[in-house]
């Protein structure tokens, strides 16, 4: 029996080869869009699932008062528990990147060859036990990091650095804050799989802290102070412990020690650490559980817009299956077995879809990871439940598409479809409509948010920053380099970059747009403060007495630093420079008021001018208030280069650097580059909307093609008829289209309140935002309706030129 | 006795007004019976064929097939009764397109869940005796019209149906061919088969032993 379905089935879809191939093309797509969704969705779900001890490893996380949990804890926290509570098998405190990022090099056997330095930006400093309790493969080595000045290493690294020389027992020079020490290589690691939270190159002893001589003066870093929490911290826990128990009596247990503290203690399963109740997203490697949410559901919602074209075209097309089905029931079908042929039909159009969806994957597979960033393939999401979460909905969309299909066509009338006398049925007409309307609302729901997305995006890249950031070159300043010579050194630098003829302006400074400030603190003030105000957070930039010139950074009122403030320092000149948000903030009228005027930061300063306000970040945040603390040598050398010479320039700076800071990697990076990668979540998110919204549109006009090659069928003896009383082209085009066009019309008044609300809901994130403009809704309405319109002409138009007299002769 | 029909009433409501397609039809129709119905279009020959098929419903009276109450029957049972014991042959044939002759008298049998080696031996038994075996694997468009009713009616009898209702079998047939039809009808008959055709041919409505003449949806005159 199934050969004979499959049999005709197979006739079937050839014979009517158009709506196979509009059924087929558009299930292809649709399933291929929705797999790459999945693979991309199983590979976060799986995000950090190759630890062995995932089910009971713990984060610790703390909570004061205002209910924000931190990732980061006390120092002594970790150790401390495990003394206390036996269900604590294990701890690792993790100093990530952010703190000890500094530059590694290697001196050979022959020290006439310059060392081999990099600026390393993925270090962390770790608990003995980090490779115990986080499953990262160890290639050789002792993997313990029990005793201080030792150093795992990646196999990238140790190549990078000792070529084909065997790692293990050399040594590694690190200077960063922490000075200058020496590490001496005892394990190499597998390189980090992408699907890991914990993203490190080098992984150093956290027990070299225990020594406050290696400290450099760091006190903060000392791993016995209960007040400093620039660890994080990590428990592996005994199976079924009582979690919410514990937390409440860590939590007693610190504040019976320091009843000052506010702290609440959170233990975060690993497991939910990237995904999902995740509390607090410090690493930017963690997924965005909304965001997996809304592809998964565009994704499905594409899929939809297909199988509804399978409805709509297969109970369009009944009337032609109508005399098949009268037939089989008369000669002993029942219903069953006729939705089973029926539902055979469109299981084989899937399958066809499924594996064209394959070829498509297969093409597309290297620029969909390029998009994303990840090494993606169908593996990622076979390997878990993710398939199955994936598969039901496909798997129900499959069934109910083909279903209801086979449910019509089953119940139409033996004697009817038999005498001939079948007409269309009105309420199967009604319905499609409906289900047009509903993929084109869709499509034009995805349309309006790629260009409201794309208008915001050229809105924050094109808005007036308040300062020029074009053709801004910073050069990561020495980390190799004795205390004392550094203001020499980097005066002579300076002196010689400011000598080169390229150079048109520069600048040395803490800060770099784009990026955050030198650190934020409160506590600042008027000098009759209000209640409250010592609350208030400040922003602080360290820079010179160039940085405004070298910017564009205009001055609002009073003066700049000059070469000698710069030169004192804050601590000595005691001066500061505002911006106008922060003049504000500190409670002065004007600008102009506030320059003279002292304020209180612990002791007095004076403020010698304010700058007008600027985007130091992206347009995402509102403008904060700024204090520019003046110091003549910072980290970030800027220089103002000519575009067309960048080449040749870059050479020459380089070769100066190396003869000034020897021993230093030469690093550098543009401004406008670093300030524009702020937005890359949102170019993401554009260009994943873009294809959502074509693939839509393509599909849904893939269905409307179908809808109107039927129609055309149907109405070919009026067409002929109306021809013959002397209708114009253009007027059957027009009856044709009309009804079509009708319906696009009817989704867009659907879709402009709910793209509306959806848009000004997405706009709300950003602090300064294009306005959502009508136009923004016409575009996308115009451009629907042309689309839609161009597909049904191209059949209106052919049944329009067509010899009337054949079409008459037909019936 | 096959069938009997009991004042059997078909009506549409249009307007509030009945338009009645069949008034009050009584008919009894005897195992090995050859009947022809006649009448004018419009007359409700069709209807009344189709509803002794079970096709279709009437709205008042009674209709019993081998003792069963046709009109006190589900549908399914309905239908699993004319599975059983009627074969339908139409004027337009009624072919499926898509499958070859060979496929499109298998059909049936699919239907009845029979296994496919006996499926094989049947077809093969009936294409021989219809002397249509060469023609086994074309599609109905490249037949004639009388060669497509003759898979029709092989079709029909596949089943070893009691019943043949015929639709004006020879309506779309030329005169040479029709006369086939009713010679085959008649040595079906002759072998046990009851047949009832609907026809407008006096010629070929003279091959049944009795015939009926409906007019404005009521049975005017039998003659036997």
């Amino acid at each position: 029996m199934f050969q004979n379905y499959f049999k005709i089935a197979f006739r079937n879809l050839w014979k009517n080869r158009t709506f196979t191939f509009v059924n087929v093309i558009g299930i292809a797509f649709s399933i291929a869009a929705f797999l790459f969704i999945l693979e991309y969705i199983g590979f976060e779900r799986n995000v950090n699932g190759f630890h062995t001890n995932l089910p009971n490893l713990y984060r610790l996380m703390y909570q004061g008062e205002e209910k924000k949990p931190f990732g980061w804890t006390r120092s002594p926290l970790p150790p401390t528990m495990q003394e206390n509570f036996k269900e604590v098998k294990g701890y690792c405190r993790i100093a990530p990147s952010d703190n000890v990022l500094g530059v590694v090099s290697y001196t050979g056997e022959n020290t006439a060859e310059p060392p081999r330095s990099f600026l390393e930006e993925k270090l962390i400093f770790a608990d003995p036990d980090f490779f115990k309790l986080f499953s990262f493969k160890i290639l050789e080595g002792n993997p313990s990091l029990t005793q201080p000045n030792l150093v795992a290493i990646s196999q990238t690294q140790a190549k990078k650095y000792f070529d084909t020389k065997k790692a293990l027992g050399e040594v590694l020079t690190l200077n960063n804050q922490f000075g200058k020490a020496l590490y001496t290589v005892s394990a190499v690691f597998e390189d980090v799989r992408q699907d890991s939270d914990l993203q490190f190159d080098m992984v150093f002893s956290l027990q070299t802290f225990a020594n406050p001589a290696n400290l450099n003066g760091n006190d903060w870093a000392r791993l016995d102070t209960w007040g400093s929490t620039f660890l994080q911290g990590y428990v592996l826990l005994e199976e079924n412990t009582d979690i919410p128990a514990l937390e409440q009596r860590t939590t007693a247990m610190i504040k019976k020690v320091f009843p000052e503290y506010e702290d609440e203690i959170l233990l975060q399963p690993m497991q939910f650490m990237h995904l999902g109740r995740s509390l607090d997203d410090t690493s930017e490697t963690f997924g965005n559980l909304g965001f997996v949410y809304l592809i998964g559901s565009i994704g499905l919602l594409i899929l939809m817009i297909a199988w509804l074209n399978y409805i709509n075209l297969s109970t369009a097309s009944s009337l032609k299956r109508a005399k098949e089905v009268g037939i089989r029931k008369v000669v002993g079908a029942n219903r069953w077995q006729l939705i089973g042929q029926f539902l055979g039909e469109s299981l084989l159009l899937n399958v066809f879809g499924f594996f064209l969806a394959l070829v498509l994957i297969q093409l597309l597979q290297v620029p969909f990871n390029q998009l994303v960033g990840k090494n993606l393939s169908i593996n990622t999401f076979l390997g878990d439940g993710t398939w199955f979460f994936g598969g039901i909905p496909v798997a129900v969309g499959m069934v109910a598409s083909g279903g209801y299909v086979a449910y019509i066509l089953s119940t139409l009338s033996t004697s009817q479809t038999l005498k001939g006398t079948f007409s269309r049925s009105f309420k199967g007409v009604f319905l499609r409509k409906s289900l047009v309307i509903f993929q084109f609302t869709i499509s034009l729901v995805l349309i309006v948010a790629t260009l409201v997305l794309y208008r915001q995006l050229q809105f924050m890249q094109n808005k007036n920053l308040g300062m020029n950031i074009e053709q801004k070159l910073v050069i990561t300043g020495p980390q190799v380099l004795e205390q004392s010579t550094y203001n020499a050194k980097n005066a002579a630098y300076l002196y010689e970059v400011s000598q080169l003829p390229f150079v048109k302006n520069y600048s040395s400074a803490g800060v770099v747009p784009g990026k955050w400030y030198n650190f934020s603190t409160a506590g600042i003030t008027s000098l009759n403060p209000k209640l409250e105000d010592d609350k208030k957070q400040y922003n602080m930039a360290i820079i010179d007495h160039r940085y405004f010139d070298l910017y564009d950074i205009k001055l609002a009122a009073g003066n700049n630093f000059t070469a000698q403030i710069c030169e004192d320092g804050w601590g000595k000149s005691k001066r500061v420079i505002l911006n106008e948000t922060a003049a504000k903030t500190l409670g002065f009228a004007s600008a102009t008021e506030a320059v003279g005027q002292k304020i209180s930061w612990g002791e007095e300063y004076e403020v010698v001018g304010v700058v007008e306000d600027y985007h130091h970040q992206s347009l995402q945040q509102s403008i904060e208030p700024i204090l520019f603390l003046p110091r003549l040598y910072s980290n970030n050398i800027t220089l103002e280069l000519p575009a067309d010479q960048i080449q040749t320039s870059m050479r020459q700076l380089e070769r100066l650097y190396k003869q000034v800071f020897p021993g230093n990697p030469f690093n550098y990076f543009f401004v406008d580059e670093v300030f524009n990668e702020q937005y890359k979540a949102e170019q993401q998110y554009g260009f994943i909307f873009f294809v959502a919204s074509g693939l839509a549109i393509l599909i849904s006009c893939l269905g409307l093609f179908g809808l109107a090659t039927f129609s055309v069928e149907q109405k070919t003896k009026e067409i002929g008829i109306r021809k013959v009383l002397g209708a114009s082209v253009a007027n059957i085009v027009t009856l044709i289209s009309k009804d079509f066009l009708l319906l696009v019309i009817i989704a867009f008044a659907i879709a402009t309140p709910i793209a509306w609300w959806a848009a000004n809901k997405w706009l709300q994130d950003f602090a300064y935002r294009a306005d959502l403009s009508w136009w923004i809704f016409g575009i996308a309405g115009v451009l629907a309706g042309l689309i839609a319109l161009l597909t049904v002409s191209f059949q209106a138009i052919r049944a329009a030129v067509a010899n009337p007299v054949e079409s008459l002769r037909n019936e | 006795m096959l069938l009997n029909l009991k004042n059997v009433y078909k009506w549409y409501t249009t307007g509030g007004n009945r338009n009645f397609v069949l008034k009050d039809i009584n008919l009894t129709v005897e195992e090995g019976e050859f009947i022809s119905i006649m009448g004018p279009s419009g007359s409700g020959k069709s209807t009344l064929l189709h509803i002794l098929g079970m096709l279709d419903t009437f709205d008042e009276g009674e209709y019993s097939f081998l003792q069963e109450n046709v009109h006190k029957l589900k549908e399914k049972q309905r239908t699993n009764l004319y599975k059983q014991y009627i074969g339908f042959v139409f004027q337009q044939y009624h072919l499926i397109d898509e499958l070859t002759v060979y496929e499109n008298i298998e059909t049936p049998l699919i239907y009845k869940d029979i296994k496919a080696s006996e499926r094989k031996a049947m077809v093969a038994d009936i294409l021989d005796r219809f002397q249509i075996v060469g023609k086994k694997d074309l599609f109905p468009n490249q037949l004639s019209g009388g060669q497509q009713q003759l898979v029709g009616i092989a079709r029909a009898l596949i089943v070893r149906p009691k019943l043949i209702l015929a639709d004006e079998p020879t309506g779309n047939l030329n005169s040479k061919q029709g006369e086939q039809i009713m010679q085959l009808f008649k040595q079906l008959n002759s072998e046990g088969v009851t047949i009832i055709q609907v026809t407008h041919s006096e010629k070929n409505a003279e091959y049944a032993s009795r015939i009926i003449h409906l007019l404005d949806g009521s049975i005017q005159k039998q003659v036997l």
